[in-house]
């Protein structure tokens, strides 16, 4: 399922890298975002140490205030609860707002996902979303597939109209095993 | 008849006919479409997806009432505030209103094919309130102060200079008209706009009742920052939304991007259900279900499949009409055939009644529906319902009622009208001009001549030697066969006899009806109906065969349609519709007769056009194919070999002439981009279009009817036997 998740991903215009600590990430990320990124709080990136990563990385880490500094930062870094390997969609509870935040004003968005959270398709997504449903009462999930993209002009297919140009997946296993942990 | 009304609609025809980067435009999408769709499908059952799909619509829309009231209960449940919108001014009353009441001064809109139905814009404008479109294809037609042409790609009717022109206009700066640009452009301002709003407004393409919640199907990514920034979020909601589970608005994402973009998946799926936080609180979640006619469209009982609707705006992409004229003539608000169906429902007949008879029939949207919705029989029944509100026409009307239904007078004259169109063929088959005010009628085509002697008073001295008949078969000629093209006829009769088929042709068979039925004269139909079931039943045959597929059509399903509620008739039509089949079919799998004909020395370069009742109303296309290569011709397909030809019958001759001219057009594009010696199809009304434009243009190409070819094959046999 990997390798077609990560060819799914491709066709669509993002990109895959996998990895096997932080600290790659983190240097991942700094070799493509000058100055900060936001990195709203997510218990599965804190428990691996991301934000010290990024810090010792050089980067400066943005994890308040969204409204004021998402202008500033050229970077978003948030985890994945799980993925569709058909489609190369990454799933993101993104009930609260400074995930939304995070994932639709940067340039780039990088997302962190544990190989092993991984499922067919968006059918086989069915019960997960369910799941979400029953946990919290008021929800905001997204889908997403590649990167913001428009063919509104004369059908040209045109990348990073109002949300990210970039997508980064960073396969990183060992992250998180629970599909519904922030 | 609107006499204005038709003068604007046949002005705006020939203004879309003037511009042929327009054109181009509509084709070169329509062809990267079909491709696009087909690799998005590979390896997934469409027919099943969308069996499942227009089946679950359909227990929805029996069921509405009570998802309603399941989504309204768990939406509210999770913070939602839900209005009930009976008509488009309750739903703009109600979002201006609150607009007003919370002080909001901006909007932010994600693309909402609602709001253009409610002409929310203009309701908040009215207000006071300025709204803003984010979508890239909205904003662009925001700016031209224009309205959408397609549902999915708003502007596909614009170019890059033209959106440079408007975009420099909003930043006081010329602007490249370099595609990235100009989105970078379009990025840089709207981005402020989501801070600004006080409101978000959107759309959903589902309304799911297990959870309350809403979904979003969409690529910019708009919708997102519209949907997350501003405090206040309106969503206007058609009912027709309204999924009853997670796994059926899974189904309907399966095939949703595919068939409308050619996408897997667009880059969002956006599923928000409840008050979400925003900044320091929740966010203000109103609902708006839209009815506006949704639920008099739900309780039509010849209308309301057209309520499954997913909104991909496939039936534009296939569509040779939406291809040559857009969305703007093709179209009010909601375009192409889904179009024309909701525009009768949502903004009123009167809306409707010209794009009712702008559909050639070719059924190319039935084919890629997602919904699996009939689109064409829909239209067929505006098309009467108009005729009945506003009348056919003087003309028709009495052809129609005075003279068809009486099949001794209509045949008579089309016997008079055999000698009084001397003057004008000089004794040929073929018309190539004609005087005075007909001239326009031979303008772009020839027309062929009525023959002499009609297939009818032929028939006794057409020879037939079959010892031992396999099948006794009836033959139901239509018009065109009978009176235009008797020789066909001759033909039919030398290849079934030589497969040992004996043929007969029932004499009180009248005109199928179609004409009649097209331009919304139902009680002329029927009546014809009628009589041609009581024609062909006549002698009990073992089959009816066709050489046209429009006849075709009525026999199997118009006639059962017309009389299904009939105690009388039901059966009999029943009868003949099983019993009947296109010529090519029967000889291939009634008689398994591909193999039968002789193989020529040198064979024809043949290329086969798909005739559009043939392929998509009765199935028929790979038939013909290996009739003609068992018979030694090699076969080249044409691209788009199933694109219409543009003939239409009445279509052609009075209704838009105009357009059925460039849909030939390229028909004769393709056919001689092939080289092909002889281009072959297998109905009379296809014969009469292709070989009128090609005889026109002087193009070498000859024109034959499937059967005409296969009996050729067993002259050259004879021939040979002879020597």
């Amino acid at each position: 399922m990997l390798s077609g998740f990560i060819e799914a991903l491709q066709k669509v215009g993002g990109q895959a890298r996998e990895i096997e600590t932080v600290q790659q990430a983190a240097a991942y990320i700094a070799d493509r975002v000058k100055g900060s990124v936001l990195l709203p709080e997510q218990s599965s990136l804190d428990r691996a140490g991301l934000a010290k990563a990024l810090d010792a990385a050089g980067l400066e880490v943005i994890r308040n205030g969204w409204r004021e500094r998402s202008a500033d930062a050229e970077g978003g870094v948030t985890r994945v609860n799980f993925a569709l390997a058909d489609t190369g969609t990454l799933v993101l509870d993104s009930t609260e707002e400074a995930l939304r935040l995070t994932t639709t004003l940067p340039e780039k968005h990088f997302a962190l996902l544990d190989p092993g959270k991984l499922v067919a398709d968006s059918l086989a997504a069915v019960p997960y979303l369910r799941d979400f449903h029953a946990r919290s009462p008021r929800n905001y999930l997204a889908y997403i597939t590649g990167p913001s993209r428009t063919a509104d002009i004369e059908r040209v297919l045109t990348i990073g109209v109002h949300g990210p140009r970039e997508l980064h997946v960073l396969l990183l296993p060992g992250l998180s095993d629970d599909f519904f942990e922030i | 008849m609107n006499k204005q009304r038709n003068r604007d609609y046949r002005n705006r025809i020939e203004k879309a006919l003037a511009t042929p980067r327009l054109q181009q435009a509509l084709h070169n999408f329509g062809d990267a479409y079909v491709v696009a769709r087909q690799n998005a499908f590979a390896g997934l059952d469409f027919e099943a997806m969308r069996t499942e799909i227009g089946t679950m619509k359909d227990r929805v829309r029996e069921n509405r009432q009570d998802l309603l009231a399941e989504f309204t209960r768990n939406a509210e449940a999770a913070g939602a505030k839900v209005f009930m919108a009976r008509t488009a001014a309750d739903a703009n009353r109600y979002i201006a209103e609150l607009a007003k009441q919370q002080g909001v001064k901006t909007v932010v809109k994600s693309k909402s094919m609602a709001s253009e139905e409610t002409h929310l814009n203009q309701a908040l404008e009215a207000a006071g309130v300025d709204s803003l479109e984010t979508d890239l294809g909205e904003w662009i037609i925001q700016l031209a102060g224009q309205r959408p042409s397609h549902m999915v790609m708003p502007a596909i009717h614009m170019f890059r200079d033209e959106v440079a022109e408007l975009f420099s206009k909003v930043t006081g700066q010329a602007e490249s008209d370099d595609i990235p640009h100009l989105v970078q452009v379009a990025r840089e301002r709207l981005r402020q706009g989501y801070f600004d709003a006080d409101m978000g407004i959107s759309g959903a393409n589902m309304a799911i009742a297990e959870t309350g919640g809403i979904a979003l199907v969409t690529n910019e990514g708009n919708a997102r920052l519209a949907t997350t920034l501003p405090k206040i979020h309106v969503a206007l909601v058609g009912l027709e939304k309204l999924v009853p589970t997670l796994e059926d608005a899974t189904n309907i994402i399966r095939v949703l991007p595919r068939n409308a973009t050619g996408q897997l998946l667009t880059s969002y799926v956006t599923w928000i259900r409840g008050a979400v936080p925003c900044g320091d609180g929740d966010k203000e979640l109103h609902i708006v279900l839209l009815d506006n006619g949704r639920s008099a469209l739900a309780e039509s009982p010849h209308c309301k499949q057209a309520l499954n609707c997913i909104k991909c705006g496939a039936c534009a992409n296939v569509c040779p009409v939406y291809q040559t004229v857009g969305g703007h003539v093709f179209g009010h608000i909601y375009i192409s055939a889904i179009g024309v169906i909701l525009t009768a429902f949502y903004h009123g007949l009167d809306k409707a009644a010209e794009l009712v008879r702008a559909c050639i029939g070719c059924r190319a949207c039935v084919a890629v529906c997602p919904s699996n919705i009939d689109l064409e029989s829909i239209i067929l029944h505006l098309r009467e319902v108009v005729g009945e509100e506003e009348g056919v026409g003087a003309g028709k009307s009495l052809v129609f009622k005075r003279i068809m239904r009486n099949r001794k007078l209509f045949h008579g004259m089309l016997r008079a009208a055999s000698l009084l169109q001397k003057p004008v063929t000089r004794g040929e088959r073929t018309i190539r001009h004609l005087p005075l005010f007909f001239s326009g009628l031979t303008e772009w085509r020839t027309l062929p001549a009525i023959a002499d002697k009609p297939l009818r008073d032929q028939w006794r001295s057409i020879p037939q030697k079959v010892d031992k008949p396999r099948y006794r078969v009836a033959f139901f000629a239509g018009c065109l066969n009978d009176f235009v093209y008797p020789e066909l006829g001759q033909d039919l009769v030398k290849v079934l006899n030589h497969l040992d088929v004996e043929v007969s042709l029932p004499l009180n068979q009248n005109c199928c009806g179609v004409p009649a039925l097209y331009s919304g004269d139902r009680e002329t139909a029927v009546a014809l109906a009628e009589q041609n079931i009581a024609a062909m039943l006549d002698e009990d045959p073992d089959f009816v065969v066709t050489t046209c597929p429009t006849c075709t059509m009525a026999l199997q399903r118009d006639f059962q349609d017309l009389l299904g509620d009939n105690p009388v008739w039901a059966e009999k039509a029943r009868q003949l519709s099983e019993r009947t089949l296109d010529v090519a079919r029967f000889i291939a799998e009634k008689l398994d007769g591909s193999n039968k004909f002789g193989v020529p020395a040198e064979p024809e370069r043949v290329t086969y056009h798909d005739s559009c009742h043939l392929k998509r109303g009765a199935g028929v296309w790979q038939q013909p194919r290996d009739l003609l290569a068992g018979s030694g011709r090699e076969l080249v397909e044409m691209q788009h070999s199933d694109r219409c030809c543009g003939f239409g019958g009445s279509y052609s001759f009075t209704s838009h002439p105009d357009i059925a001219k460039r849909i030939l057009g390229d028909k004769i594009e393709d056919i001689e981009a092939t080289t092909a010696d002889c281009v072959a199809m297998d109905c009379p009304g296809c014969m009469m279009q292709i070989r009128g434009g090609l005889e026109k243009q002087e193009k070498a190409v000859r024109v034959a009817h499937t059967i005409e070819l296969l009996a050729e094959s067993l002259a050259e046999k004879t021939d040979f036997g002879e020597r």
